[in-house]
């Protein structure tokens, strides 16, 4: 049914959401819906930057709990209103972006720590919880998340996992779907469900992995349980010179074959460039890596050996671990304003990733797309988070000064443009739309020519969890 | 709006950063998205473009308790608590300022305090009364510890006498400027209360500061204010700590073990920590919260309470749960305001002041 809101019948469903979530945990105030409509996608920046105002939602609410997320979304549902889940803003792909208008569910009042367990090594919490939170509440008992992305301080447990996000020592401890153990999830009827009290299991499918990743077009995750690590006895670095990147990516494969160190960053060419000249006190060609191995200290030792003897192997020149050990204090020092890539320029990460067979090929086909068809753009990219049989690529386009439109409009088309050839160029190689950022409403267009006919099986889901297409309308594709 | 280049900058920089995204005491306890420092700042930058109205934003921009954890932890030095009270003022010049801040200033600028009380309680009057006798040391209580925390005015009066000191306090103090500051930041009222403290101050040689923010706002920002006092300035914590370590003040460890929530003004502007830890050490067992020292979380305070009570219950309540979750349950405070906030919604755990430890 489609429908006119007018005031009446407005005035009337925000009665109804204010007894569901309280009064106060109920917004229409502008300071609201404009704090909800600019994330840390580049295009919501944008606009805010030009002086325009951002789609916005309609009402903004705050729920405590499942009840309360399951009573908004009954009423959302009758009255067939969007919906968005909202954690921190800080998503890259424009996935928390009301778009439609409608109500925004925050979940960030959903953020108590219910449970610490040394015992289980989980740690169950609302998804509203900011990630270093629980860090700190692991820290307190001695452990840790090891779940450590430049958006620590910036996100929930929530949006790391509705967008499949990755920390900086995932290649030994796993991505944020390698996390989580039993999730609770409000489906778009308002019912709760939980999935199963382990994810490894022979229990049919992985319930899980449909919601981890979904951004909130199947459902809202509103608990989970984050698995916590005991703290490593050592963590040591060590930073390489590689001839080239072929020859980092054969001493790296290898040596995933023996172990997994926790960081591997390799980074290409243009940004040794920069780097290595910092490193060393000159520029040098090549391509740098930094790697760090940690755990027991015995076992530390022991894999010390094998990295340098494997890396010696393809000619890679040690360069020491003062790189590695600096970098890891100012790991998150590089996303602050003045180090971080911020408007006026205009830029993307177009993360993918591939097994080893591909990976070369991809980054090369990406940069070539992006540099031969936008000359004013620069390439750069890294590879971290690696895996026995591929790797992730880390690329970022960077457009500054004039070449960036003033307008908006024409901002966003280049923008979209630049996204498009990338991504594009990826997928032609066999990549995917993205490794570790998500969807959004950047990247849904992309989705149907990776998955053709395969997109079914999420349309599929859609259609039988969200009949009305309540949920986050546009995102993911769907 | 007319704010300066320099707090133009920091807006520029902060409305779309969100790395101290976790820090705010009152955007950790209400879970509010508008309540970060790049919340406030997106408000000021689409103010600043007319993209929305000055008026839409400035409650939001007084939710601020300006406690500086933001400014803190940011690696780069952005500063949302310049831009903050920048705002404020601005918006106060403007005659933008909210009707219900508008009422606490005029109670400010009329009562001397922001509660609008005009006499103090009974016991403290009869305390202060008792050190009316010019001295060379003044023991200055401040408006939160006159009108909204007396009890613990009372006992930093005790305290002094315990230890034998001889000390002067005055009936009529004047106001530090302190609520004024808060509430309208450099105004001209803000700066001709400091002036008329401070030249009351003048006729001392050591001013004590009970409230550290008293301390903070005569020991840091009046500097930048052009107010300035020829007394000798320290904090209540610090002069605690001498005497203790003269032996003036005895000493007595007992069988309490304690956790100690350290009040912003005096870990991150003034950085003092250790003088308080060294008072309650002689009286007790320390032990630390999780975010203690620079890392300290405001636990609320009385003026913010007169008009946003319930936000700063919550975030009370938040700090109480940082000492809970290291199952420790006696707080000590050094700070009356926040003895206040914390106390008003203990209900498993001891809030208790440096001045009870002593007094034991």
């Amino acid at each position: 049914m489609q429908y006119q809101m007018n005031e009446f019948l407005f005035a009337m469903i925000l009665t109804e959401l204010e007894d569901a979530v309280g009064k106060e945990n109920c917004s229409t105030r502008t300071i609201d819906k404009v704090t909800h409509s600019v994330d840390y996608y580049w295009l919501s920046r944008m606009w805010a930057d030009r002086g325009c105002r951002m789609p916005e939602a309609d009402i903004i609410v705050c729920p405590e709990n499942a009840e309360e997320v399951s009573k908004v979304l009954k009423i959302a549902n009758y009255y067939k209103l969007p919906v968005t889940t909202w954690g921190a803003g800080g998503g890259t792909q424009g996935g928390a972006i009301a778009v439609c208008g409608g109500i925004i569910v925050d979940t960030k009042r959903m953020n108590k720590i219910y449970e610490v367990n040394t015992e289980g090594m989980y740690i169950e919490c609302g998804t509203g919880a900011i990630y270093k939170h629980i860090e700190w509440a692991a820290n307190e008992v001695g452990k840790a998340t090891m779940h450590y992305p430049s958006s620590l301080t910036c996100s929930t447990v929530g949006g790391f996992l509705a967008h499949r996000g990755i920390g900086v020592v995932s290649t030994k401890y796993g991505k944020i779907d390698d996390m989580v153990l039993q999730m609770e999830v409000v489906l778009p009827n308002g019912d709760i469900i939980y999935t199963s009290p382990a994810p490894k299991h022979a229990a049919g499918p992985d319930l899980n992995q449909i919601f981890i990743g979904s951004e909130g077009t199947l459902g809202i995750i509103t608990k989970a349980q984050i698995r916590i690590f005991d703290q490593p006895e050592e963590r040591r670095f060590r930073g390489f010179l590689f001839q080239d990147m072929h020859a980092a990516f054969v001493a790296s494969r290898e040596l995933l074959q023996k172990f997994k160190p926790s960081v591997m960053r390799l980074y290409d060419e243009a940004e040794t460039a920069s780097l290595i000249k910092k490193i060393v006190g000159v520029a040098r060609k090549g391509a740098f890596m930094n790697v760090a191995i940690e755990g027991c200290r015995e076992l530390v030792e022991v894999e010390e050996k094998l990295l340098l003897s494997t890396f010696a192997k393809y000619g890679a020149e040690d360069l020491g671990s003062e790189y590695g050990e600096k970098w890891w204090k100012e790991k998150i020092t590089f996303f602050y304003p003045g180090h971080m890539m911020d408007i006026p320029q205009m830029f993307g990460t177009m993360d993918t990733i591939a097994p080893y067979d591909k990976i070369e090929k991809i980054y090369w086909a990406m940069k070539n797309a992006i540099e031969t068809n936008y000359p004013q753009a620069k390439f750069i990219a890294h590879f971290s988070h690696w895996y026995e049989w591929g790797s992730m690529i880390y690329d970022r386009f960077i457009v500054e000064g004039k070449d960036v439109p003033q307008d908006p409009v024409e901002a966003l088309r280049l923008h979209q443009a630049i996204w498009t050839c990338g991504v594009r160029a990826a997928l032609a190689n066999g990549g995917v739309v993205n490794d570790h950022h998500g969807v959004g409403i950047k990247l849904g267009r992309l989705m149907k020519e990776q998955y053709g006919s395969a997109m079914q099986v999420f349309e599929g889901l859609k259609k039988q969890l969200d009949p009305n297409g309540i949920m986050n309308p546009f995102k993911l594709g769907l | 709006m007319n704010l300066s280049e320099k707090c133009k900058a920091h807006v520029e920089s902060c409305r779309f950063c969100w790395m101290c995204h976790h820090i705010c005491p009152i955007g950790n306890a209400t879970g509010q998205e508008r309540s970060t420092p790049r919340g406030r700042a997106l408000g000021i930058s689409l103010v600043q473009r007319e993209a929305i109205g000055l008026e839409e934003i400035m409650d939001n921009v007084y939710e601020c308790a300006l406690c500086g954890a933001c400014v803190y932890d940011c690696t780069t030095g952005w500063d949302p608590v310049l831009f903050t009270k920048e705002t404020r003022l601005a918006a106060a010049l403007d005659g933008k300022t909210p009707a219900y801040i508008m009422a606490l200033v005029e109670k400010c600028l009329t009562t001397g305090n922001a509660y609008g009380k005009t006499a103090l309680c009974s016991t403290l009057t009869e305390a202060i009364n008792a050190h009316a006798e010019k001295t060379d040391t003044l023991l200055y209580l401040g408006a939160d510890a006159r009108y909204a925390a007396c009890t613990q005015a009372v006992k930093a009066i005790r305290v002094l006498e315990k230890a034998g000191v001889p000390f002067t306090v005055l009936l009529d103090e004047a106001p530090s400027g302190a609520q004024l500051d808060f509430l309208i930041g450099a105004a001209n009222e803000t700066r001709e209360a400091m002036a008329a403290a401070a030249k009351q101050m003048d006729a001392y040689k050591t001013v004590v500061f009970y409230d550290p923010n008293d301390a903070k706002l005569f020991k840091q920002t009046a500097k930048e204010y052009g107010v300035e006092t020829a007394a000798s300035l320290s904090t209540y914590t610090a002069f605690l700590a001498a005497l203790v370590k003269d032996g003036k003040l005895a000493a007595k460890k007992g069988d309490k073990t304690v956790v100690f929530q350290d009040p912003f003004q005096l870990a991150r502007d003034l950085e003092e920590t250790e003088e308080a830890r060294s008072v309650i050490s002689a009286f007790a067992e320390l032990h630390e919260m999780h975010l203690n020292r620079g890392e300290t979380v405001w636990a609320g305070n009385t003026l913010m309470a007169e008009y946003i009570p319930d936000v700063i219950r919550l975030v009370a309540k938040r700090r109480i749960l940082n000492a809970k979750s290291l199952g420790e349950n006696v707080i000590v405070t050094a700070s009356p305001s926040e003895y206040v906030s914390l106390k008003a919604v203990a209900e498993d755990v001891e809030i208790l002041s440096i001045e009870d430890l002593i007094l034991a």
